[in-house]
């Protein structure tokens, strides 16, 4: 489905994607960082490809260091990629990065938040960033706010929040603009197994709404709940795509974790 | 450039401000405290030579005293916001690097602004009786000499790994021009030239002449303006792109 935002956004420039076609593609995509601190080359990102579809929750799986984030941060400009290519919308993010910023949302791995704002301070402010009116952060920040059981804490500040409140804050300033595309790094980390269950649920949820949702993870269960499916990676090098399901029958495991290992010879979590 | 982004700095500068006790007091308490304790000091103290008393000859490096302190804050903001991880966050917005670094020279403008008025009024109350040419070229050195104390700042948060790094490093640029630049301190020759080389030194200039009862169309004054212009836009270009080569934003 396209809705009128996207319209809105892209113009006549580009035409947005319909259902099923690549919204993320990314071919032979390396990072590698040199520098005089960095004794060795490290090859952070080492020729990954894929696509992901439109509508589709797609998990970057693997463990601390594996690249996952990395591959976030060239998608969101944040770091420049050493060769490949890299679209979203079919936009190039190395030439189209202004447009780019207007299709995305992202949550941080780190609970990137204004400590001396409250909640509600800290949502308008990144609301109007993406030039939103107040209203419309206003409802869109009461509604999530709910859903995520974070009303009555909204006027507290920030720097009073536990960790995981905290962490649904970071999530909902990601998705106050409405975006079509969100990129959520590693957003449960730090929540207890209620909050995360209740994150999960609403991760779920914006399926509903058809957004492209990358989401990376080193909780197996995370991937296999929400992830219509993963990219496992590891050094750097992708080692298996495809459903949680496909993925596990394909390789005779009783999860992804037996995924890995049987690629791998390790576990996810022992990098943890 | 989009106004209403501008404005959402803004605004969220002013809530830091008014909530980060340390900030407002370096920005607003700083200049009360100083001019009070020189007036009360030095105002009966007076010059023979002059005709003046020690706190009138004062009162100019009480300005540049102060906005040179505006360093500190800038430096401090934009550090702690790239350790919390909130430039990449807002770079990851649709916001351009001229709306960022465009609202905090406004907001320090605002700051410094606020600043000249509040000595102004204080220095008067305490029976100090500059020209009215002087206090307004005083807020027109001011506005110009905070874009100084932005790249400052942005070169401060550039180096600094963290916040608390930056609470030190700043001090590089901030020392040097206290002590020799501000006007505070007699001098000898030797540090007076070299002290040529800080931008502060125009702005204590300037305003020590107006204060000596040079007029406004005099040469030197305006002199002193062009290269501290001069100073301040090489400061703040050199901030800009050391902080968006090095910080993301």
């Amino acid at each position: 489905m396209l809705n009128s935002k996207n319209l809105d956004l892209l113009g006549s420039e580009k035409v947005f994607v319909s259902y099923n076609q690549n919204t993320i593609e990314i071919k032979n995509l390396r990072k590698i960082y040199t520098g005089k601190k960095v004794i060795e080359e490290v090859k952070a990102v080492d020729g990954i490809s894929f696509s992901i579809k439109n509508g589709e929750i797609f998990g970057l799986l693997g463990p601390n260091g594996a690249g996952k984030t990395t591959i976030i941060n060239i998608l969101c400009g944040l770091v420049n990629q050493t060769e490949g290519d890299a679209f979203i919308g079919g936009y190039d993010v190395k030439k189209n990065l202004r447009k780019i910023k207007e299709l995305i949302g992202v949550c941080p791995q780190q609970a990137a938040v204004y400590q001396y704002l409250s909640a509600k301070e800290n949502i308008e402010f990144f609301g109007k960033l993406h030039l939103m009116d107040d209203q419309e952060i206003k409802d869109r920040s009461k509604e999530f706010l709910e859903l995520l059981g974070l009303s009555d804490a909204s006027d507290k500040k920030a720097k009073k929040y536990s960790g995981g409140m905290l962490r649904q804050l970071n999530l909902i300033i990601a998705l106050i603009s409405d975006p079509p595309i969100l990129f959520l790094d590693e957003p449960t980390v730090g929540m207890d197994p209620r909050v995360r269950r209740r994150t999960w649920k609403f991760i779920s949820s914006l399926k509903e709404s058809n957004k492209t949702v990358v989401l990376t993870t080193h909780y197996i269960e995370e991937a296999e709940e929400l992830c219509d499916r993963v990219a496992i990676i590891d050094y750097g090098k992708l080692i298996a795509i495809g459903s949680p399901k496909d993925l596990i029958r394909e390789h005779r495991a009783k999860d992804l974790e037996e995924v890995f290992l049987k690629i791998t010879g390790r576990r996810i979590m022992e990098g943890v | 450039m989009k106004s209403k982004r501008i404005f959402a700095i803004l605004k969220l500068q002013y809530k830091n401000l008014i909530r980060s006790p340390a900030p407002l007091s370096i920005i607003l308490i700083l200049p009360i405290v100083l001019t009070l304790i020189f007036s009360l000091m030095f105002g009966s103290v007076i010059i023979e030579d002059l005709g003046k008393s020690v706190f009138e000859v004062l009162v100019p490096g009480l300005y540049a005293f102060s906005a040179l302190f505006m360093a500190i804050p800038v430096a401090l903001s934009f550090s702690e916001d790239r350790e919390q991880g909130l430039l990449k966050r807002i770079n990851t917005t649709p916001t351009t690097a001229t709306e960022f670094i465009g609202s905090h020279l406004l907001s320090n403008v605002t700051m410094s602004i606020i600043q000249v008025a509040i000595i102004a009024v204080l220095t008067f109350l305490m029976g100090y009786r500059g020209s009215v040419e002087g206090t307004v070229f005083a807020f027109v050195l001011m506005v110009i000499f905070s874009m100084s104390t932005i790249g400052f700042g942005l070169i401060t948060a550039t180096i600094a790994k963290s916040a608390k790094a930056a609470g030190g490093i700043i001090q590089i640029f901030v020392l040097p021009q206290q002590m020799l630049a501000s006007g505070l301190y007699p001098l000898p020759s030797e540090a007076k030239a070299v002290s040529m080389f800080m931008p502060l030194h125009y702005v204590s200039d300037a305003l020590t002449l107006l204060s000596n009862g040079v007029p406004l169309n005099d040469l030197r004054i305006w002199g002193d303006m062009f290269i501290l212009i001069i100073f301040s836009l090489v400061i703040i270009s050199i901030g800009i792109l050391l902080f968006k080569k090095y910080s993301k934003v």
